[in-house]
């Protein structure tokens, strides 16, 4: 209120106006009949609630000709009391919001995408990351020590996430689960000067160099590996099958979202698996990532006619683009980045998205190998609403990373230091070869070094058939090319 | 050749969509001077009704003259809720608040129907395309260009022979004449709006067809601007056009423009078009040349 | 030209003092006593989240100045203010990395500010480029134009072109130090803190003298009535183009400031959801006050804050219906504009402008 007050000097003198008089806004001039007419049959209120509130105002009102009085008394009676009413809901609000309580308890923040652009696949990640964090704390927490996970929505609006960064750090947290790769890109400078342990959905190659993002963690490989892994499985397995084997070079072209960061991460590198692997490469197609209509884009393609397509964005465009080359034949097999093909794809293009491959660096939400019965039964418990055919693959990506945390969290704690850099050192950067669930969740060993953030270069490819996920085979990306793997390919 | 024919078609027959969802937005404007821009939710809500009715079990047709009818109740209720208040309002105000609208729609349609994509199942419309001549045209898009076309001569048909149209018609032309004949100029609104809600409710249930029903289809709503724009303001027959229109433009150009630019022209390219055509036809192509104070 | 509802008793002997900022000795104190808090109560007591809060705040604030100037002061619609802010962003950035100063502008740490007036300046001939069309046309196509701006700036220009530039990815984060403005180096909340409400104190002192002078008497001819305008001699399309570049000047100095707030930016900050929020901040605020877009900036930021935290903490209470509750922030939020524009369509301003008249007045306040 103070500082309302004190503001900069009043303006001219304006006749006072009284609710009936009231020109609009931002308007000068009188008002018209029809709102006088308006104005006439306002607020006859009844009720003893408002008889009651009325009578506390007008005694108040007699103790204190003051504000209440302009506030109170310059407008009709049922602004009044939707005035009263306003303030009480806020008040009752503010008296909610209670801070944390203070016990032996490790926090971490989570930021998430449930209802932006990307809220199809960020709202099951959501899910996921909160049942792991109360399967963690059902198993013993961090060495007896509870985990409270505060986590929020920020809906894909990155000033909000920044701020929502702030509010977590000010809570005290020790890592954050982060989304997508808007954020974390965006959050990567901080999070390098805070030294916060900022686990993402994003799985971007250029997040594994530590001399420029070291904060920066995940569990899969990154989408560079991914995609060289799928090339090579498609090269191996159906290109011999094809009737032109042996006569000429197969031909690969990128659809992709170009100015998206996660789409086109890992672009340059398939595009230079493929003219190692001896592919001829095409042009690339930009589509959108909400793009509804690709037919000029799947034309475009037809004039280079490709036998093998690599589509970068998420599941909504690559079921249209699909859906639009069965449409007008194209012809060729599709390749997809992780977060384009899940468990929604056949349901959305059906027969279009056959035989379509994917790297699958965790098990399927419907697979019931290793200890996914844990993951199923914990989303029953704790999401009883959504029913398990509902359920896509990124929940089992979100324990993933829940559990590398967990992991990481326990070692650091064990050498006694939970600071930033002590979980980075001691904590990420001492997994080595460490199979998170023993290996329950589908999961290749995870290695973290202070100089390569690369977990892995072990990616298992799977393809749709029918409305199942099939095991294709897999590939060890560092195992067959390990220099350069080591030097060539690292950071991009 | 072949391929401008190709995109050629496509285009007309998406801007047939486009142009059902214009007619709504021209409606409004014309019979009651409020700028929408919830347009894309009013899509949505559309698509989401017809959808949690055929997965009911009611045939598509059905499920669509339901949705017509909700669309209406709707229609009716937004605006004596919300849009009542705003007689007499400038101009900004009323647009605003159909922003604030939009947040309102979006955030209810994602408490009842959560954000996941959501399909026709079993699919209306057969994925293989029908071939003319050498065109190959996706099912979808063929019949939903249809359903538009009968629902524009439905609309024609209201509005030249029934009481009610030419009441909204009166009403659209000068306000204050045809009020002082008698017709009630609340009715009026409320029945743009209501149709508004109709015509976008079976544009994007015809849309949801085309990849499954998710928040960004709600995003094709910015694309009417462009479209109402090229048609003129005031004009319905422009509204169809300029639909078209936009459609053919996004086509074409995606198709040909995409050589020269990096991409991304096809979301852009009606936009920018837009504000060229501006400079040269202030008023669009049928829209009435009238000095306008805002 | 004296506004201010002087007491009795209070002569202006001079014309200075008649035309003076502050005109009674109660302002005086009271502007002073205001400054005093913001630039040196705030920083002694606030912690590092409110900073974070203060930032955003101020952020806004010069977001929205602009479109009060546009909307409040000319008449001039517009919805796509954000890409402004986004040509100042990346103007200041690429300024800062791509360009080879000398070494001994870094070192005096002369590189940031002066990328600041360039952007500011960049921004606002792109921003009279797209005012070009409201030479022709008004009202809702200008609104549609500004759209179209804002489109074919963010989502097309700065997406496809700009942010190629160098290579995806790591391109646009801006390394810790590089950012200096003299010897201070700006990397933490306080220092944003400072920068931001220098900044914003300098535009509103810029924006209200320009108010006071020529120009400003006719842009408000202009928003009132422009044919009168017109006829009166005030050459419209020359006022229209130079508010236009006011605002994207201001614009420009927001984004330059954005990408001090957070090292990194991207074409996702700046998405067209941003201008129609600023527009709210104006509408909320008051039209065609500058005080009012301090208002709405802070209402704006506080209850998107209060609600977040309200439905934190009934999560907590009701975990099986967070999600649940997260769209209800949503719906609410937009029921809380609308609410806002039916039941207060002039703005916090107004209210503001109520209760100090009432204190003016007393005891005839009625």
């Amino acid at each position: 209120m103070a500082i309302l007050l004190l503001t900069t000097p009043t303006p001219a003198y304006r006749p006072r106006s009284r609710a009936i008089n009231r020109p609009r806004a931002g308007q000068a001039g009188s008002p018209s009949p029809i709102d006088r007419e308006r104005e006439r049959g306002r607020g006859r209120g009844r009720g003893k609630f408002k008889k009651g509130v009325m009578h506390v105002i007008r005694w108040w009102e007699k103790r204190n000709q003051s504000v209440t009085a302009l506030i109170f008394y310059s407008t009709s009676y049922r602004r009044r009391t939707m005035r009263i009413k306003f303030f009480t809901i806020i008040l009752t609000l503010l008296i909610f919001s209670t801070s944390s309580i203070f016990a032996q308890e490790i926090k971490i923040g989570g930021l998430t995408d449930c209802t932006g652009a990307t809220s199809d696949v960020g709202k099951d990640y959501a899910l996921g990351l909160a049942e792991a964090f109360n399967y963690v704390n059902d198993t013993g927490g961090i060495n007896g020590k509870k985990i409270k996970y505060t986590w929020f929505d920020y809906g894909y609006r990155i000033p909000e996430a920044i701020t929502k960064y702030n509010f977590l750090k000010r809570m005290g947290v020790i890592a954050v689960e982060g989304w997508g790769t808007g954020d974390t890109e965006a959050l990567s400078p901080t999070v390098f000067k805070d030294k916060m342990p900022y686990v993402s959905a994003s799985f971007s190659a250029h997040l594994t160099n530590p001399t420029k993002t070291a904060y920066n963690l995940f569990f899969a490989p990154d989408y560079s590996t991914q995609g060289r892994a799928v090339l090579t499985t498609w090269f191996e397995t159906r290109w011999p099958k094809h009737k032109d084997y042996g006569k000429r070079k197969p031909r690969f072209a990128c659809v992709y979202a170009f100015p998206s960061p996660y789409a086109s991460a890992p672009i340059k590198a398939i595009k230079d698996h493929a003219t190692m692997l001896g592919f001829e490469v095409g042009d690339d197609q930009d589509v959108a990532l909400t793009s509804m209509d690709t037919k000029s884009q799947i034309m475009g393609l037809q004039k280079f006619k490709p036998d093998v397509c690599w589509h970068g964005n998420t599941t909504m465009c690559v079921s249209a683009t699909v859906r639009d080359a069965y449409a007008l034949g194209l012809g060729a097999d599709w390749l997809v980045n992780y977060w384009g093909e899940d468990e929604n794809l056949p349901k959305l293009a059906g027969k279009a998205a056959e035989g379509a491959m994917v790297a699958g660096p965790a098990y399927f939400f419907a697979d019931d190998r290793g200890k996914m019965k844990l993951v199923h039964d914990y989303a029953a418990k704790y999401n009883p609403g959504i029913p398990a055919k509902d359920r896509i693959k990124f929940t089992v990506t979100a324990w993933a990373n829940v559990l590398l945390l967990r992991e990481a969290l326990t070692r650091a704690d064990k050498a006694g230091d939970l600071t930033g850099e002590g979980i980075l050192k001691k904590g990420f950067e001492t997994l080595k070869d460490y199979v998170i669930l023993d290996g329950g969740l589908g999961t290749s060993p995870v290695t973290f070094t202070s100089t390569d953030h690369r977990t892995t270069g072990i990616v298992p490819v799977y393809e749709l058939r029918g409305e199942k996920f099939n095991y294709v085979k897999t590939i060890d990306v560092k195992a067959r090319w390990p220099e350069k793997w080591a030097k060539e390919w690292f950071g991009w | 050749m072949e391929l401008f024919l190709m995109s050629l078609v496509n285009g007309i027959l998406v801007g047939g969509v486009y142009a059902l969802v214009a007619l709504g937005w021209v409606l409004i404007y014309k019979c009651s001077g409020v700028l929408n821009l919830a347009m894309g939710e009013l899509t949505l809500i559309g698509a989401y009704v017809t959808l949690t009715f055929y997965q009911a079990g009611i045939p598509f047709i059905l499920s669509i003259i339901c949705t017509l009818i909700i669309g209406i109740i709707l229609g009716i209720l937004v605006e004596r809720v919300f849009l009542d208040k705003l007689i007499g309002e400038p101009i900004l105000a009323v647009i605003m608040v159909t922003v604030g609208l939009s947040f309102f729609f979006k955030g209810i349609i994602e408490f009842i129907w959560e954000t996941k994509t959501r399909v026709f199942s079993p699919p209306i419309f057969p994925l293989e395309p029908i071939s003319i001549g050498f065109i190959k045209i996706s099912n979808v898009y063929l019949w939903s260009f249809v359903l538009a076309i009968l629902l524009f001569l439905i609309f024609a048909a209201f509005f030249k022979y029934s009481h009610w149209g030419l009441a909204m018609q009166a009403t659209a032309d000068d306000e204050t004449a045809a009020l002082s004949l008698g017709v009630s100029a609340r009715f009026v609104y409320a029945a743009a709006w209501a149709i508004a809600f109709m015509s976008a409710g079976v544009g994007g249930a015809l849309l949801g067809n085309i990849n499954g029903i998710n928040i960004s289809v709600g995003y094709l709503g910015l694309l009417v601007l462009p479209a109402v724009v090229l048609g003129g303001l005031n004009s319905i027959p422009g509204a169809i056009l300029g639909g078209i229109t936009v459609g053919v433009l996004q086509n074409l150009s995606g198709t040909y423009l995409d050589h020269y630019f990096p991409g991304g022209v096809k979301e852009v390219f009606p936009f920018a078009f837009m504000t060229v055509f501006l400079l040269f036809k202030p008023y669009g192509f049928w829209g009435w040349e009238r000095i306008e104070r805002m | 030209m004296s506004h201010v509802w002087l007491p009795c008793g209070l002569y202006h002997q001079e014309y200075e003092e008649d035309h003076g900022w502050w005109q009674t000795p109660l302002i005086k104190g009271k502007m002073i006593l205001l400054l005093a808090i913001i630039f040196v109560g705030f920083p002694l007591t606030l912690t590092g989240y409110w900073f974070g809060v203060a930032n955003m705040v101020g952020y806004t604030a010069l977001g929205a100045l602009g479109v009060q100037l546009l909307i409040g002061y000319a008449g001039l619609i517009t919805l796509g203010h954000a890409a402004f802010i986004a040509v100042g962003a990346y103007t200041s950035t690429l300024l800062i990395l791509q360009f080879p100063w000398p070494q001994f502008f870094i070192d005096l740490g002369l590189a940031y500010p002066i990328s600041i007036v360039i952007a500011g300046i960049v921004a606002g001939l792109w921003s009279v480029l797209f005012g070009l069309p409201s030479a022709k046309v008004k009202g809702f196509y200008l609104i549609l134009t500004t759209m179209a701006a804002q489109f074919i700036t963010v989502d097309f220009l700065i997406t496809q072109y700009i942010s190629q530039i160098g290579g995806r990815g790591q391109a646009f984060s801006v390394p810790p130090g590089t950012i200096k403005i003299g010897p201070w180096t700006i990397d933490s909340e306080i220092k944003t803190y400072f920068l931001v409400i220098v900044l914003l104190t300098l535009c509103i002192i810029m924006v209200t003298n320009l108010l006071r002078s020529k120009v400003g008497r006719a842009w408000i001819a202009i928003r009132d009535n422009d044919i009168a305008a017109e006829t009166l001699g005030i050459n419209i399309i020359w006022y229209k183009l130079l508010n236009f570049f006011v605002a994207g000047f201001i614009a420009g100095l927001a984004g330059a400031f954005w990408v001090s707030n957070t090292a990194a930016i991207s074409p996702e900050h700046f998405p067209w959801f941003w201008s129609l929020w600023l527009v709210g901040v104006v509408l909320i605020g008051g039209v065609g006050s500058i005080h009012g877009v301090i208002f709405g900036s802070i209402f704006m930021v506080l209850v998107m804050e209060v609600i977040q935290l309200g439905v934190i903490s009934l999560g907590d209470v009701f975990p099986q219906l967070m999600i649940k509750f997260l769209y209800i922030k949503e719906s609410v939020f937009g029921l809380a504009i609308c609410a806002f524009l039916i039941f207060e369509p002039r703005g916090l301003s107004y209210r503001w402008w109520q209760i100090k008249n009432y204190f003016n007045l007393w005891p005839f306040s009625y």
